[in-house]
C-alpha cells in the first residue's frame, strides 16, 4: 500500500488516527488485496492520481499534501471532491472508496459503529 | 474428447436456472442438458454475512466494477444461483405499461403476468406478516402515507427469513428462495449438470449447433467443480445464453458475432441507483430484519424515479455517502441511527450506451448519465429528505448539496439546498445492480438482437434468457420478469429440440 494513503487517512475518517498497530496492519492489507485484484492499468491511474493528489500542493503551498496542516489538507481534499474537472472528481472518489474500504471493511470493529447484525434479527426486532 | 451435450445453457441466475429447470425434462429421455457457471456453489457455512468476505466472493470485481468512464460501480454475481444469490427477493410483475412501452412484436404483458406468477408461486412470494417489518421500513410506509404518496409492500421470495438482513451478502440461513434453491436442484434431481467454476470464453458455430471453449478453475471456495481445472472444448446442439446484461452481451462481442448484430451489446439500462441516509435522534431498528419491504413508485410517471427502503452495510454506507472527514464518520459510525433509501432512475434506452469488450476480451460498460437522470436523481434527494424529516430524521444526507448534511432547521430550504449544480459524476457516487438491454429482443437484425422469444436472429441455435433481452428498462425490480423471459425462451429451445429430433426420426 501507498504510504500516502495511510498519510491522508486521518482527513478522511478521523477513527484512523485512533487505530492500533494491528488496525493499521488490517487497514493496509485491505487496501492492499483490493488494489491485487484491479487491472494493472487501473493501479497505473491510481498511482499518477495519488501522485498528483500528493504534490498539487507543492506548487500552491510549498509542501505536498500530507505535510500541510490539517485545515489546509481537508482544504485540498474538498477541492479535488468539488473540482471542475470530473477527472479529479472521479480518482478522489477512488482514493475515499479505498480508504474507507480499508477502515469500514474491518468486519471485526462493527461494533464501534454500532452494527451488530444477527443471523437471527427479527429476534431483535421487538426488544 | 470433446463433450457432447444437446443444450447448454451458460450462467445460472434467474435466466439460467429457470431454463436448466424448463429444459430438464429432456434429461429424462436421454439427452444431456449442462449448465456452465462461472462462480463457485458456496457451502452453507461459507455465508458467513462479513461484507467485504462475500463481496469477493459472490460479486465481479467484488461488487465494484466500474463502467468506462468512472461514474457508476455494477453490481452482479458469480455464483450457482447467479445474482439470485444475493438479491433481496422483491418478486414484482412487470406493469403492463412498461411492456407497451417496450414494443416488442410478439410479446404480450398477459403471458408474461402467467408466467411470472407461475414462478411466483413456485419460489414462495408472499408479504411479510407486520411482525417482520422493522423501523427502517415502517418509517418509510409511514411518511409516503403523511405525505400522500403511493407506496406499496414488496412481495418477496423467502421460506423460513429470519430477518438477518444480510441478503445482499447472500442468505446465511438458506431462506432466500433464488434459483439456487428452488430451479436448479429441481433440475439436478432431474438430471442436469450443473457445472461450477467454469468460465465460458467463446462460442463457435459449428455443424447445426456449436463448439464452446470453457475453462474450469479451482476458486478454493465452495464445492469443488464437476470438472477437473483446465480447458477444454465442448459442443452443443442447442445454446442458451443466461451470463447477464454484462457477460452476455460480451461473451457474444468476443465470439465475433458483432459483425451480423449491429445491436448487440447496445440500449444498455441499469436504474442507475443512489443510496440516501438519514440519522435519527434514538436507535431504530434497521439492520435486523428483513432490509427491503416498501416502495414508492409515486414519481415513476413524472419524474422518473423510485424509492425504495434499504440496509447496508459500513463500507458500502460509507462509500455511498458523498464527503469524508468528522461529519462524514458522524453518520457512518452510528449504523443503529440510520434510515435508508434506495433511488432508482428510470433510464432511457440509448443506443451508444453499450457494452464492448477490451483487449482482452473483457467486458467494458460504455454508459452515460443522461442529464435526464441527473434531474431525476436531484428531485429524489428532494422527496427522500421530505420523507426523512416526516419520518422523524434530525438530519439527512443529501449529496447534490454543498456539504451534504442537511439539518432538520432546514427543511423548508430543502429545494435550494438540493440542487442540479452540486449533482456531478464523482461527487456523488452512483451504483447499478439492475441491469438490462445489450440482447435487446426485436424484430429484426437491424435493431436488435434475439426475437420476441429470446432466439438470436440468425442463429437458430442460440438463445438469450436473461435481463439483457430486455429493450427497455424494466421500471420495477427485475428478477421476476427474467424468469419469465427464460421461461419462454428455454420453452422455445425445448420445442426446437423436440422438433430436430422428429425431423431425424
Amino acid at each position: 500500500m501507498d504510504a500516502f494513503f495511510s498519510a491522508i487517512a486521518p482527513r478522511l475518517v478521523p477513527g484512523y488516527a485512533r487505530l492500533g498497530p494491528d488496525g493499521r496492519r488490517r487497514f493496509a492489507a485491505i487496501i492492499d488485496a483490493a488494489l491485487a485484484e484491479r487491472p494493472a492499468a487501473t493501479r497505473l491511474q491510481l498511482s499518477a492520481f495519488l501522485f498528483l493528489l500528493r504534490w498539487r500542493s507543492l506548487l500552491l503551498h510549498g509542501r505536498p499534501l500530507d505535510r500541510l496542516p490539517a485545515e489546509l489538507q481537508d482544504a485540498e481534499l474538498c477541492h479535488f471532491e468539488d473540482s471542475k474537472v470530473a477527472l479529479f472528481r472521479k480518482g478522489f472518489w477512488g482514493v475515499r472508496t479505498l480508504v474507507f474500504m480499508g477502515y469500514y471493511g474491518r468486519a471485526e470493529a462493527w461494533d464501534e459503529w454500532s452494527y451488530r447484525p444477527s443471523r437471527a434479527g427479527n429476534e431483535r426486532l421487538h426488544d | 474428447m470433446t463433450e457432447r451435450f444437446d443444450a447448454v445453457v451458460i450462467g445460472s441466475g434467474a435466466g439460467g436456472g429457470t431454463a436448466a429447470k424448463v429444459l430438464s425434462p429432456l434429461c429424462k429421455d436421454g439427452r444431456r442438458v449442462a449448465v456452465l457457471e462461472w462462480g463457485p456453489k458456496l457451502r452453507e457455512e461459507e455465508f458467513t454475512g462479513r461484507e467485504l468476505e462475500m463481496a469477493g466472493r459472490l460479486y465481479f470485481d467484488s461488487g465494484g466494477f466500474l463502467t468506462k468512464d468512472k461514474s457508476m460501480t455494477l453490481a452482479f454475481a458469480k455464483a450457482y444461483g447467479g445474482s439470485t444469490v444475493v438479491y433481496t427477493g422483491t418478486s414484482l410483475v412487470i406493469p403492463k405499461e412498461t411492456v407497451t412501452r417496450w414494443a416488442v412484436p410478439g410479446l404480450e404483458w398477459e403471458d408474461l403476468r402467467r408466467r411470472s406468477e407461475k414462478y411466483a408461486g413456485e419460489n414462495n412470494v408472499h408479504l411479510l406478516g407486520p411482525e417482520a417489518i422493522n423501523d427502517n421500513n415502517r418509517l418509510f410506509f409511514d411518511a409516503c402515507r403523511t405525505l400522500g404518496w403511493r407506496a406499496a409492500q414488496f412481495p418477496l421470495n423467502l421460506k423460513g427469513c429470519k430477518g438477518s438482513g444480510m441478503c445482499n451478502m447472500g442468505c446465511p440461513n438458506a431462506a432466500k428462495q433464488g434459483t439456487h434453491r428452488v430451479q436448479l436442484p429441481e433440475a439436478e434431481r432431474n438430471g442436469v449438470l450443473v457445472v461450477t467454476n467454469c468460465k465460458v470464453e467463446r462460442i463457435r458455430p459449428r455443424g447445426r449447433g456449436a463448439e464452446l471453449g470453457v475453462v474450469v478453475s479451482s476458486s478454493g471456495i465452495g464445492h469443488p467443480s464437476l470438472w477437473p481445472p483446465g480447458r477444454r472444448t465442448i459442443e452443443a446442439d442447442t445454446v442458451i445464453l443466461s451470463a447477464g446484461a454484462v457477460q452476455s452481451p460480451a461473451l457474444l462481442l468476443r465470439s465475433g458475432f458483432g459483425a451480423g448484430l449491429p445491436a448487440l451489446g447496445r440500449y444498455f439500462t441499469a436504474h442507475p441507483a443512489l443510496i440516501l441516509a438519514a440519522q435519527h435522534e434514538n436507535p431504530i431498528t434497521n439492520y435486523h430484519g428483513h432490509p427491503k419491504s416498501y416502495y414508492c413508485d409515486h414519481f415513476a410517471e413524472t419524474d422518473g424515479f423510485l424509492l425504495e427502503t434499504c440496509m447496508y452495510f459500513p463500507f458500502t454506507t460509507a462509500k455511498s455517502l458523498s464527503g469524508f472527514g468528522a461529519a462524514h464518520e458522524a453518520f457512518v459510525s452510528r449504523m443503529d441511527l440510520l434510515q435508508m433509501i434506495l433511488v432508482l432512475a428510470l433510464d432511457e434506452a440509448e443506443r451508444d450506451n453499450r457494452v464492448t469488450i477490451g483487449p482482452n476480451g473483457e467486458p467494458v460498460v460504455d454508459y452515460r448519465l443522461s442529464p435526464k437522470t441527473m434531474r431525476a436523481f436531484v428531485s429524489a434527494m428532494r422527496a427522500s429528505a421530505r420523507l426523512f424529516f416526516a419520518a422523524g430524521a434530525r438530519r439527512v444526507h443529501a449529496p447534490a448539496s454543498a456539504r451534504f448534511i442537511i439539518d432538520k432547521s432546514a427543511e423548508m430550504d430543502l429545494d435550494t439546498l438540493i440542487n442540479e449544480g452540486y449533482m456531478q459524476t464523482g461527487r456523488v457516487a452512483v451504483s447499478s445492480a439492475h441491469l438490462m438491454g445489450g440482447c435487446r429482443m426485436g424484430e429484426s437484425a437491424a435493431d436488435s438482437v434475439t426475437d420476441a422469444r429470446g432466439r438470436v436472429h440468425g442463429l437458430p441455435w442460440l438463445y438469450v434468457a436473461d435481463a439483457s433481452l430486455f429493450p427497455r428498462c424494466s421500471e420495477v425490480n427485475p428478477y421476476l420478469t427474467v424468469m419469465a423471459l427464460a421461461d419462454r425462451a428455454a420453452e422455445a429451445a425445448r420445442e426446437r429440440i423436440a422438433s430436430r429430433e422428429r425431423a431425424a426420426a
